[in-house]
């Protein structure tokens, strides 16, 4: 081959490069918008949440499915006792809280203990699902609903078996122990269970991110938008993630995950599944995956529900140094998630959930992250060269940013139309402003940070990095 | 023009709607934060003519106050009264005809519309709104619909007779829900006697056992005979939901065949006469507890002991009232 053939077959391959960016990038957001209108289309045609709602739920107290809500804490010294406090009084008929204490090295336990006048106590456990060694229990004399466990440390994933290994109740909540729950949280969860004929085994709801809010005595009491960019954008993202996706994804039947933050499950699934795996550090994405596969394996009838109302807020990283573990981790998750259940992309014994959720995931996290962030690079470069027409680029433009910018200030639109959580007009216009700058740099940052996510996940990498917060009322 | 102009053209007409979409919304938004105060003096102007008016004062009407305005106000205002007031405020309501939105909504094309107009109607529950809920709930083609309308008539204690919720809801053909256990419970208290005829008729399973279960709902002490009878029945099912029924009444005449059904040989019958036993407060149970915490099956060794441990904390509690002072000054 001499130089001139060499010149043309590197040509040939930027070109191909360049179209299968532009195809996969494109393909990427003809299904965000087809999920987009489908979303609208639900919310336009549900039935509106509200005080009728509750009223029944009221009336009917004694029909509540009971519910042990199960809160991993990990070094949480300064926040666990507001955290329980708020856990404890969430309006719900019936629910036990077991917070697991992870092993802590600082004195979670201790503040448990002397807040809420726990003893120790031999609760039996039902079904031993973590790997590690269970130290103690407690139970309050003065909340017959609280019980702590006190284990060896794993991590979230093993500290949320133990504490479905000591529920006794029907359906169990598997939440963070900085989550701020909604008052109602529960019970809007809960309430798919209610018109269900034994097929629902889990549910999902809304999450929003608590920086600017103001959370006091571990409750959110004024909503509010952080001053700093890096949380607006994740408001965005956020918005994008439960309003449209899960919503979408919920309706056809293939909702594939449900946040580690606020997830509500039939225990009998969880217990015979073996609850959540340890081996990966996308557990919430595996456990539902994984569901799927079990509930079809078996040829059960199933479904999986989500509330698009707002049950749980969390905190987000402030700032893009917390950011990056979080979406290396995210990213890495996925693809252990993936590689884990390969035998179910594009095979139709899973149904929809093997042909299309799953392809879904590999074009969104393998294959969409670098084909988008080549793109920013090889077509420009193609169109200077004269490679390629320089519509062509700019094609790409708007495909990936201002088609970005559709869907955010399209998801917002929907949220203002239907929820109108967002506190003032002002606010509105700052997510706005939002939803279009994160369009010119922090999304190509994002797709950076899983690229290294890829490279993690490639060197097996298993190392924990905690995602450093600032406290709520700070970020 | 190639296809990446047509890209590049359709995208930014998406975005411009879109944009525009999004501005017409951040302006609705800002006018009704300015008109905030000027809408609340208008919704406490209401309130107040509304109260006026049910306190039988003569008030000059507003005919700038919309249907819908009217219709806010009465919903802030109905949870605060009762008796009568309350019947005047839904009947001038219904001379406002501040309703009638409601009412068109529940003609709605679309289900979950009529299910919104529903939860309205359930809320006011005045005449007009009964009438409607009772021709929705016999013949709307939907059956969720059908159901929610027969919630909403159990709410406002307006059901028809069981056989014919039943059969209005086609219940009998499908398996039973939560919300059809709900429904059967409200049932109960308005028709206990058609409840107990109802048994007589060939039933599936499932559904005599969530009658059976709906009996202890009825507040009739009466049943606890026909209860025990059921607790004998060779179906497991039956004898749970009888169980659960006595736990419900909490009448202690079903206390013998309570502590017998501890040595039903099915667990989840030992289970429910466990959770019954607490409910009564059965402490001629504590030794049959006792042996249930050696039992073969794990949940009844679970509750046998969480049982024990509720009747021994409510010995606790009831022996600490009765040593209080103040307690021992009442009954000396």
């Amino acid at each position: 081959m001499n130089w001139l053939e060499l010149q043309t077959a590197a040509a040939d391959a930027i070109v191909w490069i360049a179209y299968a960016c532009f195809i996969i990038v494109a393909l990427r957001n003809v299904i965000s918008l087809a999920q987009l209108l489908v979303a609208a289309w639900v919310f336009a045609t549900r039935v509106k949440p509200g005080e009728g709602a509750r009223d029944l739920w009221n009336r009917y107290a004694d029909l509540a499915m009971p519910i042990t809500v199960i809160a991993p804490a990990y070094n949480e010294e300064l926040s666990i006792v507001q955290s329980v406090k708020a856990l404890l009084a969430l309006e719900y008929p019936e629910h036990e809280v077991i917070v697991v204490n992870d092993g802590s090295k600082d004195d979670t336990l201790g503040q448990l203990v002397r807040s809420f006048g726990m003893e120790e106590t031999s609760r039996t456990q039902i079904a031993e699902l973590q790997q590690t060694r269970i130290r103690a229990t407690y139970r309050s004399r003065r909340y017959p609903n609280l019980l702590v466990v006190d284990k060896e440390n794993g991590r979230k994933a093993d500290a949320a078996n133990a504490g479905i290994g000591f529920a006794r109740t029907p359906l169990v909540c598997v939440i963070d122990a900085d989550s701020i729950i909604e008052p109602d949280g529960l019970l809007r969860a809960a309430e798919p269970f209610m018109y269900d004929d034994g097929r629902l085994i889990a549910v999902g709801g809304a999450i929003r991110i608590a920086n600017g809010c103001t959370i006091k005595g571990g409750s959110l009491q004024k909503i509010g938008i952080s001053k700093s960019l890096v949380p607006r954008f994740q408001t965005v993202e956020y918005l994008r993630a439960f309003l449209m996706n899960r919503v979408a994804n919920a309706h056809t039947n293939t909702l594939m995950l449900i946040s580690g933050a606020f997830g509500l499950f039939r225990r009998s699934t969880l217990v015979e599944m073996g609850g959540y795996r340890h081996d990966t550090v996308g557990e919430d994405l595996e456990l539902v995956v994984r569901m799927h596969r079990h509930m079809r394996d078996r040829e059960r009838e199933y479904r999986m529900a989500f509330v698009p109302d707002i049950v749980c807020w969390t905190e987000a990283p402030a700032a893009l140094d917390g950011l990056d573990n979080q979406r290396k981790r995210w990213q890495q998750g996925a693809l252990e998630t993936l590689q884990c259940h390969r035998g179910m992309i594009f095979n139709p014994r899973y149904g929809r959930i093997g042909m299309l959720a799953m392809p879904q995931i590999v074009l969104e996290d393998i294959i969409g992250p670098p084909a988008e962030l080549l793109g920013y690079l090889v077509l420009p470069a193609a169109a200077l060269l004269g490679l390629l027409d320089p519509m062509m680029a700019l094609a790409f433009f708007f495909v990936s940013v201002v088609f970005g910018c559709v869907l955010s200030l399209g998801t917002l639109a929907l949220e203002e139309q239907q929820l109108r959580r967002t506190p003032t007009a002002t606010d509105l216009v700052r997510i706005g402003i939002a939803a279009v700058i994160e369009n010119f740099g922090y999304r190509q940052i994002n797709l950076w940070y899983r690229l290294q996510g890829i490279r993690r996940f490639m060197k097996k990498d298993s190392t924990w990095a905690a995602v450093p917060r600032v406290g709520f009322g700070k970020g | 023009m190639n296809g990446f102009n047509s890209v590049i053209i359709g995208t930014a007409i998406l975005a411009a709607g879109i944009f525009v979409l999004f501005t017409i919304l951040v302006l609705r938004r800002f006018l009704s934060e300015r008109n905030k105060a000027k809408r609340d003096r208008r919704a406490t102007a209401i309130t107040r003519s509304y109260l006026q008016r049910v306190s039988g004062q003569r008030v000059e009407d507003q005919t700038d106050w919309s249907r819908r305005i009217r219709l806010d106000a009465i919903r802030r205002i109905l949870p605060l009264l009762r008796g009568g007031e309350r019947k005047r405020l839904l009947q001038i309501a219904e001379l406002d005809g501040v309703l009638a939105q409601t009412i068109r909504n529940s003609h709605s094309l679309y289900g979950a519309e009529r299910i919104n107009a529903i939860h309205l109607l359930q809320r006011f529950g005045s005449e007009v709104c009964i009438a409607r809920l009772r021709q929705l709930m016999a013949h709307d083609k939907s059956l969720r619909v059908r159901l929610e309308a027969a919630f909403a008539l159990g709410a406002n204690g307006a059901l028809p007779p069981p056989r014919e919720t039943l059969r209005i809801l086609h219940a009998l053909d499908r398996a039973p829900t939560r919300l059809d256990v709900a429904l059967l419970r409200a049932t109960a208290p308005l028709y206990p006697e058609q409840m107990v005829l109802l048994l007589e008729d060939d039933l599936p399973g499932d559904w005599r056992a969530r009658i059976i279960d709906a009996l202890g709902w009825s507040g009739d002490m009466s049943m606890i005979e026909l209860l025990a009878g059921f607790a004998v029945n060779p179906e497991s099912e039956i004898r749970c939901a009888a169980l659960r029924a006595a736990g419900k009444l909490g009448h202690p005449a079903a206390a013998k065949w309570i502590v017998r059904s501890f040595a039903d040989p099915v667990a989840a019958v030992r289970l429910q006469a466990i959770a019954a036993a607490v409910e009564l407060g059965l402490r001629e149970a504590l030794p049959e507890l006792q042996r249930l915490r050696g039992d073969g099956e794990l949940w009844v060794r679970l509750r046998a002991e969480q049982a024990l441990d509720r009747l021994d904390s409510d010995d606790a509690a009831g022996s600490a009232i009765t040593d209080s002072p103040s307690q021992q000054g009442v009954i000396g």
